[in-house]
């Protein structure tokens, strides 16, 4: 059968040889992609001696960050936090920490040491995520690399290659190598729609030929990049030969896991806050002078013309606050929990949202066994319910270290392990993990599991927006309901990520902001 | 102080309206309120049944069948595997205490969200009036719970639930069992749809 390549059709194929990188770069030079644009940070005019007070819901990220930047500029805060730690989902896990699930309260039973810690929630910070690293540089957070892409780290599917993990290395060179030839079979036979010049055909297949690092005759029979099968160092490098190819293609890894480092968000180089991502935590607490009340969980939300209404009960008392403005953290899917008088539409809008269900498993391990083998960060991945393993970026060399041993992206997987009791979550992970490292139980001293969706008093994780509620109806939660702010990476198209999160507050805080300059301004009430 | 705390409820619970002054839970039960709302008022959002003034020995009933396993083990019971481990964390006396609690908070009725045919319904029903009586009132008599005051969602669930032995299941479970065999009758979903909407009409009635 004879098959034709339209422009956009090659560029598919290129981009299913090696992920996007190929086509994110052709469509630079086409100007199709925007530079990310300039720091969207509020810039609150200080209201001198005025007086307003905006009470924040939600100890979170989006919560703390709105804290900060209001009483810089005047206002009184008040934020009210229902669990009994401020972070929110920011949460780095050390020796003796409390893990608060719903029914199986849980003590992280890590040995002390400063780089045994685990973050459970947000890990790593992208160069591009700037109101994170904008707070990072304020509150003079040190930073360093942190490794999340490891050609040395494995791909198992227990549908390929006999259920053997293969080193990602030669998946993706193979992989690369291989349509690479096809390409040249392809446009050998000049069968484009559009036809090609001699001249793009030429360089067509030139880039094929060093993107696939083929033979001389066009021909991919394996590449340095894979890695030696011996040595390559004082003696002649034997190349490792091929996979095969008809394994790859059955195994899954080339659909998605393949191209995850060419994301936006995970391509490297990436950043980690020393010593775990609660430093930022830290930082706010830090230079935060409003009160930030735990344990007090939110009972009423009342919007008036003027202000909203907060009851809340902290330690068997109840209170109740007013203030000219308040901004919402709570997960949106436990608000219809509590007494509101959202319109419909609002309250709509906010029911359609559903909670995501990440879960991430981590054990401190006795020896940093990937290191003997290798791998220096970064991850493996594998079909089974685990999906993840992350090697730690930081104590390298040192004796222990606490891998990720699940971290789940797929609902069902999530569920799954959200279902099992912690121990039983722990067995499962090293059972899934023992596929790839043969050994691995052997290693494990301790573990703990935090799957978002049973933590309480959040019950969910990254919110899983509906596409068409995201097209026609995200501007609804955007936007305030009359004095009232929803925020948080829930209302971001960066759910799950801290800086979903500040954008979102900056949103709001910007739009605040603009009200108050107006009222501030208005006429003159003559006397 | 924990038993102050209960006097307090008990006192102030009967005449607790809805919105104005909820029911105080007690630190121990704040985390009940996490998923089944303020007052205990039931979130669909996350599968969580409004429990306000259930029957207390039919909350203790259930609290113990979570707790033996009768409930939230079957494979395609998610909702009530959440459910499960905060009943197995509570010992006998949490469970007399946390019963008493559900018992004294109050809330606004639920509102309908399942749309059947109430005439189909009443016919269908009138095999359930044995034990739940005439006006889904329940009969604790016949450890047969009240109907009202229930999520028509949740209704609709654990009907379902008892139908295709996801509930119900365990011969140990005395009241679960015969719920299960009395479910046999509704065997298309459409029959469920129907008697719930004629349960919503006693709400009504409560209602007004």
């Amino acid at each position: 059968m004879q098959k034709d390549y339209s422009r956009r059709q090659f560029l598919g194929l290129v981009g299913a040889a090696g992920g996007s990188t190929a086509i994110y770069q052709t469509s630079l030079a086409l100007g199709l992609l925007p530079e990310t644009g300039p720091l969207a940070l509020a810039d609150l005019q200080h209201i001198g001696g005025h007086k307003r007070r905006i009470l924040i819901l939600g100890a979170g990220i989006s919560g703390l960050a709105s804290a900060y930047e209001l009483e810089r500029a005047g206002y009184e805060c008040t934020v009210i936090e229902a669990s009994n730690r401020i972070g929110g989902r920011n949460l780095t896990l050390r020796s003796g920490d409390r893990v608060d699930e719903m029914g199986y309260d849980q003590v992280c039973r890590f040995d002390d040491d400063p780089h045994l810690y685990f973050n459970a929630g947000p890990a790593r910070i992208p160069g591009h995520h700037k109101h994170v690293l904008h707070y990072c540089r304020e509150f003079k957070i040190p930073l360093e690399p942190y490794i999340n892409d490891n050609r040395n780290a494995y791909t198992h599917d227990y549908k390929a290659f006999g259920g053997r993990p293969v080193r990602i290395r030669e998946y993706v060179t193979d992989a690369r190598g291989f349509m690479s030839e096809l390409l040249h079979k392809a446009v050998n036979k000049n069968d484009f729609e559009k036809r090609l010049s001699d001249e793009d055909k030429e360089r067509i297949l030139e880039f094929a030929t060093v993107y696939g690092d083929l033979d001389a005759n066009a021909m991919y029979k394996g590449s340095s990049r894979g890695g030696y099968k011996r040595g390559g160092f004082v003696e002649h490098g034997e190349l490792k030969g091929t996979l095969d190819f008809s394994e790859m293609l059955k195994s899954n890894f080339w659909r998605y896991r393949m191209h995850w480092g060419e994301g936006e968000d995970q391509a490297m180089p990436l950043m980690q806050p020393v010593g775990g991502m609660d430093n930022i935590v830290k930082g706010f607490i830090k230079h935060v002078r409003s009160p930030i009340l735990t344990n007090a969980q939110v009972q009423s939300i009342q919007l008036r013309q003027d202000g909203v209404d907060i009851v809340y009960n902290v330690k068997g008392r109840r209170r109740k606050l007013s203030g000219d403005f308040c901004m919402n953290s709570i997960p949106h899917h436990l608000l219809s929990g509590i007494y509101n008088n959202f319109s419909e539409d609002y309250a709509d809008a906010l029911a359609s949202i559903e909670r995501g269900h990440l879960c991430k498993i981590a054990l401190q391990m006795k020896e940093r066994f990937w290191e003997r083998d290798n791998i220096y960060g970064g991850i493996s991945w594998t079909n089974q319910p685990i999906e993840q393993i992350w090697y730690p970026t930081h104590g390298i060399h040192s004796e222990k270290g606490i891998m990720v041993g699940a971290y789940t992206f797929n609902i069902a997987n999530a569920k799954f392990l959200e279902r099992l009791n912690p121990e039983d979550r722990i067995k499962a992970a090293i059972e899934q993990g023992e596929k790839i490292h043969p050994g691995y139980a052997g290693y494990v001293e301790c573990g703990v599991s935090v799957p978002w969706a049973r933590m309480n008093h959040m019950m969910g994780c990254n919110a899983q927006w509906p596409e068409e509620l995201l097209r026609n109806s995200f501007s609804i939660l955007l936007n305030p309901e009359g004095r009232h702010y929803m925020m948080g990476d829930q209302i971001s198209y960066h759910t799950g990520w801290q800086e979903g999160a500040l954008a979102s507050a900056h949103y709001a805080l910007a739009n605040i902001d603009e009200r108050v300059r107006a009222e501030l301004s208005g006429p003159t009430v003559m006397g | 102080m924990r038993l102050f705390v209960f006097a307090a409820l008990v006192m102030h619970g009967a005449c607790s309206h809805a919105d104005d002054s909820p029911v105080i839970p007690p630190d121990e039960f704040v985390f009940c309120t996490v998923c089944h709302g303020v007052q205990l008022k039931g979130n669909p959002l996350i599968e969580a049944p409004r429990l306000s003034r259930m029957e207390a020995w039919y909350v203790e009933r259930q609290l113990h069948a979570f707790k033996k396993g009768w409930r939230g083990r079957h494979e395609r019971d998610i909702a009530g595997m959440e459910m499960r481990p905060m009943a197995e964390i509570l010992s006998d006396d949490d469970i007399d205490a946390v019963t008493t609690y559900v018992n004294s908070v109050d809330s606004e009725l639920p509102g309908k969200t399942i749309r059947g045919n109430v005439k189909n319904g009443r016919t269908q029903y009138e095999s359930c009036a044995a034990c739940h009586g005439g006006n889904g009132e329940g009969i604790a008599a016949l450890g047969a719970p009240s109907l009202t005051g229930v999520n028509d969602w949740y209704l609709v669930t654990q009907m379902k639930n008892f139908r295709d032995g996801t509930r119900g299941g365990n011969s140990a479970d005395r009241y679960g069992a015969q719920m299960r065999a009395a479910a046999q009758i509704l065997t298309v979903d459409q029959a469920i749809y129907d008697v719930v909407s004629y349960i919503s009409t006693f709400q009504s009635k409560q209602e007004r």
